[in-house]
Order: C-alpha cells, then structure tokens, then sequence
C-alpha cells in the first residue's frame, strides 16, 4: 500500500565536489530503486529527476567535498534545510583526493601548476575540504564509492530514527573473510590495516593492494602501519603520498607530526 | 551448570519471543519505565526468573541489548524494564508507543543467590540505574517477607529528579518491616525532605547490623563500588556476602558470542551478580 | 578402532562415490596458499598441503550468515548454512580445533546453528607434514583419535584408513573393494617409521605448561604495552585461529521496515568495539588488554578448564599477523626466549 507523499519523510541528495560516484550508485540500486522512492519523499535528487525542490527537509545526503565558495553557501543552506545531514562517500566523510594537500601554501602552488592565472568567474575556488569543515555532520557514510548494502541498510536505519550501524574495523577482516593471502606478508604496500571496511575488500580479492580509498578506520595504527612498510623498504616520501591519497583531513594530523620531517 | 540451562522460551534460544509493550511512561527525564508481557499467554504467564537476571531486548532495525528485569517473580505475567538512554536499542524504544511489539528472551545470567539470603539481613544499595536490578529482589523480599530477616534500603541519586521509582520508594517509607533511607547529592528543589550527601552517609542512619549474617547487595555507577564496597568491608561483612551486579557488552546473553568475557569466564553465565571477592580475585571486573 | 588401507589410486574415485549426496570440502590451491573449497573437479584436490588460510571453522559457522528471519508473523529461524557435507583433508590440529569448539558450543546453552551443522557434516581428515611455523607437537594436537568418521594416513603408496565412527565404516562399505582389510607387518613398520619421522620432523618447540602461571604472573609486564603499542587491530589473528569462536550479529531491517533479518558475523576480541557498551564506554580500549584477553583465551583460561592449552599449533597465527604477533612471539617472550619479531624492534616514532 504506497502512502501518501506527505506522510514520508523528506529527502535531498547533493552533489559537491566529486565524480558523482555515489549519486550514481544510489541510482544503480536497480532493484531497490521503487522501493528507495516508496519509503520515502525524494524532494531534491539531481541526477535522478529535474522537478527538484529544495526547501525544509528531514534529510540531506551530501556527496563530494567543499572546493568553491559557491558549494561553501549551498552546503550552508543545505544544513538550515535539514533536520539530519549525512555525509556520503570519501570525498564528503574527509575531503578525497582533491584533499590531499591539506597545506594551505602547498595548495596555493599546485593550483597555480595547473589553472596559471586563469580567472574563475563564477566563484570562487577555495581549498577542498570535507563537509564537516563547514557544517555538523549527523552520520557518516563512507565509500569511493559507497557501497550498495551499506547504502540501503543506512538509508533504512536514518529513515527509522537509527543511526548507521557500520562495519568499524578495518578491511583486513573482510579480506581475511574472503580467504585472501595477506598481501603485507608478500611485501605488497597494502593499506588494508588501516582503512574503514564495507568494500568487501574487492581490490585484495584481484591481488592488488588497499588503496585506502574508504578513510581511516577509528583505530587506525598508523605509526605501526608507516614502519611495517618502511621495513618492508618502501620510501618514506612513498608512504606518506600513499596514505596520503584518499584520507584527507583524517590522516593531516599523523602526516603533519612526523618525527622524520622534524629537523 | 552444564546441560541444566534450558531456554524458557525455544529450543533455539537465540530466537526471540515477541513480547508487547503493555505500558511505557517517564521515571526520569532520560529513563524510561516499560511494562511488557509476552505475546503467547502460556508462556508469559510460565515464564519464571530470579532477581538479578537479565533478557535481551529485541527492536526490529535497531538490533538487541541486555536489560536487567526490574519486576518481581512473586508477581508473574507482567516484565518490567527500567531503561536509561544509552545507545540504538535504548533510542529505539524510548520512541516506541504503548502497545508495540519488541522481541524478548531469556531469562540469563545468575541471578542473586535468594537461597542463601534467606533468613539473612538484606542491605540493598542503590545509586542511579542501580535501581534497575535492585528493584527486582527488594521488591520479592518485600513479597516474601517472613524469609527474610531485615531489610534496608538506601537509595541514593544526584538529584530529586533524577531520583528513579521515587514515588514508590517513598510509599515503601511507611512500611515498618522496611528500613528505607533515601538520599540526593544535590538538593537544587529546596523540598527535599531526606538525607542529603552522597550514598555513603546513609551508613550513619542504619541501625547495628549483625555483619555475618548480612548481605549487601550493590548496584550503581562505577564510582559508587568502590566508596560504598570501604563501607561495608569496614562494617565486617564477609566479602563472599557483599553482592553486585556488573554489567558488560553482551550479544547472546547465553555465553557464545564472547563479548562479555573476563579471563575466562563470561558475565551473562557466570554473572552479572558478582561477589566482592569474585571481584578481588579477578582481573578486570571493575 | 578398525584399521583398513586404501590403494593411493582409488582415493579419487572413493571420494567421488561418497560425495554423490553431499559437498565435498577440500584443500584447493589459491595462490600459493591453500583454502577449504567445494570440489567437482576431484584433481584439484590438495593432499600435500600445510595449513589452510582460514580454519575449518568456516565450514560450520561461515563468516556472515542469516539467523533468522524476522517479520510481522514473528521470528523464523534460518538453518539455510546447513548442508549435507564431507569435509576431507582436515588435518589432526584442526580436528582438535574442532573438538574445542565442540566443547564450547555445547557447554551451558546449546548453540544449534554450530551443532546442526556438524551433525551434517563428515571429518575425512588427512595426515600432513609439519613446515617450519607448525608446533602441534607442543600442544599434543599432532595425534588425533577422536573426532573424525575416517581417518587417512598417507604412507606413499597407500593410505591407511582409520575408521572412526559408524558413519564412517557407512562410507567404506559403498565401496569395499576399494579396500584391503589385511595389514602386514610391514605395512605397520612403514607407519611406525613415518610416525616416527614425522615427530622429528617439527623444526621448533614451545613448553605451554609454563604458560598459564606465566600469563598470571606477567599480566602487567611492560611486554603487553609494547604488544599493544605495534598492533594494527586487524582481527587477522582471530579470523584464522581454528578456536575462535566469538562473533557479532548485525539487525538487517529491509527497506519498507516491516521484515528483515538478524546477521551473524565473525569478531574478533582484538578489534576496537568488541568490548565497547551502549553509550560509548570501552572496557578494553586499549590493545594491549585485548591482545591480553586474547591470550589469556589462548594460553590459560581453557587449560584452567579442560586440562589442554586452546591452541591447537596450527602455526595460522604465525603465517599471518604482519608484525609478529602471534602464539610463537608472544610465548617465547613471556618465557623470556629471545626470538626477532617486527613488535620488538617497533619504535614508537617514525623516522626517515
């Protein structure tokens, strides 16, 4: 029995800076795509629909990071719209790779490399960083892109009032699960230990190593990490790009302290 | 223990019974007092415990946690719950209405050993929540009071409303085979008519007790033990005497899941009610 | 115990036959590891191979399974991991692995989703020879005689075949011409020296009646710090110990909020969560006291119990924890043996 519109909640589902991935993935739940839009009110979906309206809404899941002042306003007004906001994939949860350079000089430089002295008409580009450098964050939902399961547990969960009840540990226990060889152990620099699961450890699955592109896990053991793979003779410089890569805000703090960098 | 523990419920004793909630309203501005009966008549009516014991709570969605049963075996049919926010289960049903549906199984755990208390001085000591657990065995002392010799309570809370059964331990004042002390940290209403200080200092108000054959039973927050534990060793009751109900993460409640393991035995078997020497005795209990 | 041969030629076809009504599990290669697989293909079979990457375990209680099914009419269990099968290959560490288990899952309340599925399940088990990380010697688990239907030691040229249940002698008489109920004295001798050589062949050793008394003794030795301290909490350890048993359950509500199911998965003690309660308090935050816990599981608690350490010298931890942290490290470290393992030359800063 479908009820009626108003009785359901109210969503919105954005894009910031990003490949779009998760948006696109929402959309590729084929078989629970009638059901995503029964259970509840989709009020603004931009890749899905075009009569989108954005007004008050229950909840908001935003995908991609801040880079431009524009996306700065739009995110604001997104969280005076909603009563809940989520934060959806890598890029939203810590900034993604456009985050990488956590520097504010660094980030200068490197946008100089690439755009001259091009100028940005329409707004004005700042250095990326997660939603959560603007605005409180109600619950995380991690993922490059997020993954199906876990999208349609979380989005059932928020829609009844639950919080997302995640896997918190790292992929070495779903690679361990699929039965796979610890790549470590074969001196392959995997970043497995010390990034979030959910993604069923698909790359370890095809023999190549974790890339850590779903973020830090809470407890990641980064020192124990950076050492085992400095052991194994990996770069110092090499490691730290690695980890680098996809963790944005949530390794700065880790990389910004290095012993090794200190003089 | 071995083979005895059969599941009141199933023969798959992870299965959960449903169970409804019968009534649900505010003890507290953040606990909640829940009546719940079990949905098959034969069974709620069949379905036995000690105080001290423990169920697991099931919200379809939200998942399942332990909660201690507040009622009372003397009076069967009816289980009540005294829950406090804590966590997705707890969230869960603070939002559900009267009339609901949840899952329930159980009982688990120990229990209080009510065989040997019998005949014995009975001190119950509660701080906060600590009334969850407690409630249960003072009230079946109270219910079965000639196999009891005295009973006290001392109950003792932050403040007048966060004092949880209030009204009713208040009533419970009137009976004269009950000695009751209640006590706030914090008088911040002016019409606090008891004790004020912490817990502890309802020690001074008791009459002279008869420490061998005495037991004292505790539960509150992990701060309380340790002060009220120097009390009542100090007052020469035997340790194996002074009983407390600890609580653990728990996902089975039937000692499989592992999660509530200390060295190697498991709080929802081998507790949650523990002695003062279990906890001497042991790593890691408090 | 009736003991039969086996001709090294007819095992295939005999495994065959068997495995008509039920999956046969075996060792398979993958990589250059081994797994637990169902076989079609008989020739993919492994018999010359060490330990598996995940225990047998997984073929009881898979990794994540379904409970049961909830819905507006109540709960409905679900016993959907239960199959008929035979599992071959599992060697004499593994079934003691198993006979702790058993122990476990049929102490205080029965587990039925364990126990259903091991009544299902035939144990063909194999003998192996040990490699270097292998040390079932020490923890008395390299001789089985119980817990297996069949049982087949590999003597080059032929099998013996040790049969150890009524169901086990079932299987035998399907194809009894396959076998030779006549063992000479030289078929005796040629166990005898295999016996005796393989027993030397364990390359390291470790004493574990010292153990118990040591994990008590050396619970706040600064050894379990700098345990802690090179730890990546991966879970890796529990994932392929054969008697863990501990795991977490997860409520799958399906989207519309009427039905769904209750999830069980594998966990391990050595992750954040496992001892965390509802609103946030942890009461092992620290690594250090899971790996604590974990250990004291391992080497003291189950001895206290029934008399044997719950390590069964699979050496699994051995092979697979990245920094060294494993039954060998740690047991020589609370003996004070000096061994190199990556947890000791750990430093707590890094540098260039």
């Amino acid at each position: 029995m479908e009820k009626e519109n108003n009785d359901k909640l109210k969503i919105g589902i954005y894009e910031l800076t990003g490949c779009a991935g998760d948006a696109l993935l929402i959309l590729d739940c084929e078989k629970e795509l009638v059901d995503i839009f029964n259970a509840a009110d989709i009020q603004s979906f931009l890749m899905a629909k075009s009569d989108n309206i954005d007004e008050e809404l229950d909840i908001a899941l935003v995908e991609g990071s801040v880079s431009t002042e524009r996306e700065k306003e739009e995110l604001l007004d997104i969280r005076k719209r909603a009563k809940t906001v989520v934060a959806i994939g890598i890029c939203s949860c810590f900034g993604g790779i456009q985050a990488a350079f956590l520097d504010q000089k660094e980030w200068e430089k490197n946008f100089k490399k690439v755009y001259g002295d091009a100028k940005m008409t329409h707004t004005k580009p700042v250095q990326s960083k997660p939603i959560d450098a603007y605005i409180k964050v109600d619950y995380y939902l991690p993922g490059c892109p997020i993954g199906k399961e876990q999208f349609l547990s979380t989005f059932n969960r928020i829609l009844r009032g639950n919080p997302p009840d995640l896997y918190r540990f790292p992929v070495c226990v779903e690679c361990k699960w699929n039965e796979n060889d610890c790549l470590l152990n074969k001196d392959i620099p995997c970043l497995g230990p010390i990034t979030r699961a959910g993604c069923g450890s698909i790359c370890i699955n095809h023999n190549l190593p974790c890339v850590g592109c779903w973020g830090l896990v809470e407890e990641a053991n980064l020192t124990s990490e950076f050492q085992l793979l400095q052991e194994k003779g990996f770069d110092y410089d090499f490691i730290k790009k690695k980890m680098a890569n996809f963790s944005g805000t949530g390794i700065a703090d880790f990389l910004g302290n290095l012993k090794g960098d200190k003089k | 223990m071995n083979g005895e523990n059969k599941h009141l419920t199933h023969d798959n004793p992870f299965l959960p019974e449903p169970a409804r909630i019968v009534r649900t309203y505010y003890l507290t501005e953040d606990v909640k007092f829940f009546q719940v009966r079990i949905v098959d008549m034969e069974k709620a009516l069949s379905f036995n415990y000690s105080p001290g014991q423990f169920g697991m709570i099931s919200v379809l969605g939200a998942g399942d946690a332990p909660f201690s049963i507040s009622s009372t075996p003397s009076r069967p049919g009816l289980l009540e719950f005294c829950i406090g926010k804590a966590g997705t289960v707890t969230n869960a049903l603070f939002r559900m209405k009267e009339n609901s549906l949840i899952g329930f199984r159980g009982p688990y755990g120990n229990g209080f050993p009510i065989e040997k208390m019998k005949d014995k001085d009975i001190i119950i000591i509660v701080g906060g929540l600590g009334a969850a657990p407690l409630r249960s065995v003072l009230l079946y002392c109270l219910d079965n009071r000639d196999q009891f010799r005295r009973v006290s309570l001392l109950h003792g809370a932050k403040k007048p409303a966060e004092m949880i059964f209030r009204e009713e331990f208040f009533a419970l004042k009137q009976r004269e085979d009950l000695e009751c002390h209640l006590s706030v940290d914090k008088d911040d209403t002016g019409k606090w008519t008891e004790n004020i200080g912490v817990v502890t200092t309802l020690f001074s108000l008791l009459e002279k007790i008869d420490p061998v054959n005495t037991y004292a039973l505790v539960c509150g927050p992990p701060v309380m033990y340790k002060f009220v534990i120097k009390e009542l060793v100090n007052l020469n009751i035997p340790k194996d005497q002074i009983l407390m109900t600890l609580e653990r993460r728990m996902k089975c409640g039937i000692g499989k899941c592992g999660h509530c393991a200390i060295d190697y035995i498991y709080t929802c078997l081998d507790g949650p009610v523990f002695t003062y020497w279990d906890v001497i005795h042991m790593r890691e209990l408090i | 115990m009736r003991v039969i041969k086996l001709k090294k030629d007819n095992l295939f076809p005999f495994l065959e036959v068997i495995s008509e009504k039920a999956d046969l599990w075996a060792p398979v290669k993958k990589g250059d590891k081994h797994v637990f697989k169902v076989v079609d293909d008989f020739s993919k079979v492994e018999l010359n191979t060490t330990r598996t990457i995940l225990p047998p375990r997984k073929i009881f209680l898979p990794q994540t399974f379904s409970m049961f099914n909830i819905s507006e009419k109540g709960y409905e269990e679900d016993f959907s991991h239960v199959t008929k099968k035979i599992l071959f290959g599992i060697h004499p560490c593994d079934i003691h692995g198993l006979l702790t288990l058993d122990n476990f899952f049929k102490q205080d309340y029965l587990d039925p989703y364990y126990l259903e599925a091991r009544k299902n399940t035939l144990i063909l088990g194999l003998s192996c020879w040990p490699d270097e990380y292998c040390f079932a010697k020490s923890t008395n688990t390299h001789i089985i005689e119980e817990g297996f239907d069949l049982f087949f030691t590999d003597l080059k040229d032929f099998f013996l075949v040790w049969i150890g249940s009524s169901k086990g002698d079932d299987l035998i008489r399907l194809k009894p011409e396959f076998f030779d109920e006549n063992l000479t004295d030289k078929d005796i001798q040629t166990y005898i020296d295999w016996q005796t050589a393989r027993d030397n062949a364990y390359k390291w050793s470790i004493n574990f009646t010292a153990l118990p008394d040591l994990m008590e003794l050396k619970y706040r030795d600064p050894l379990w710090e700098k345990l802690g301290d090179a730890c990546l909490a991966c879970g890796s350890c529990t994932n392929v110990c054969p008697t863990c048993n501990c795991y977490n359950i997860m409520d799958k509500q399906f989207l519309g909020g009427k039905d769904g199911k209750m999830i069980r998965y594998w966990d391990a003690c050595t992750l954040e969560e496992y001892s965390e309660v509802a609103g946030g308090e942890n009461f092992r935050k620290k690594r250090a006291d899971r790996l604590k816990l974990w250990y004291t599981h391992k080497l003291q608690a189950y001895i206290s119990k029934y008399g044997k350490p719950s390590c069964v010298g699979c050496g699994r931890c051995i092979v697979t924890c990245p920094v060294d942290i494993n039954v060998r490290t740690v047991g020589k470290a609370l003996l004070g043996e000096k061994e190199d393992a990556f947890w000791l030359r750990f430093n707590k800063e890094v540098t260039k």
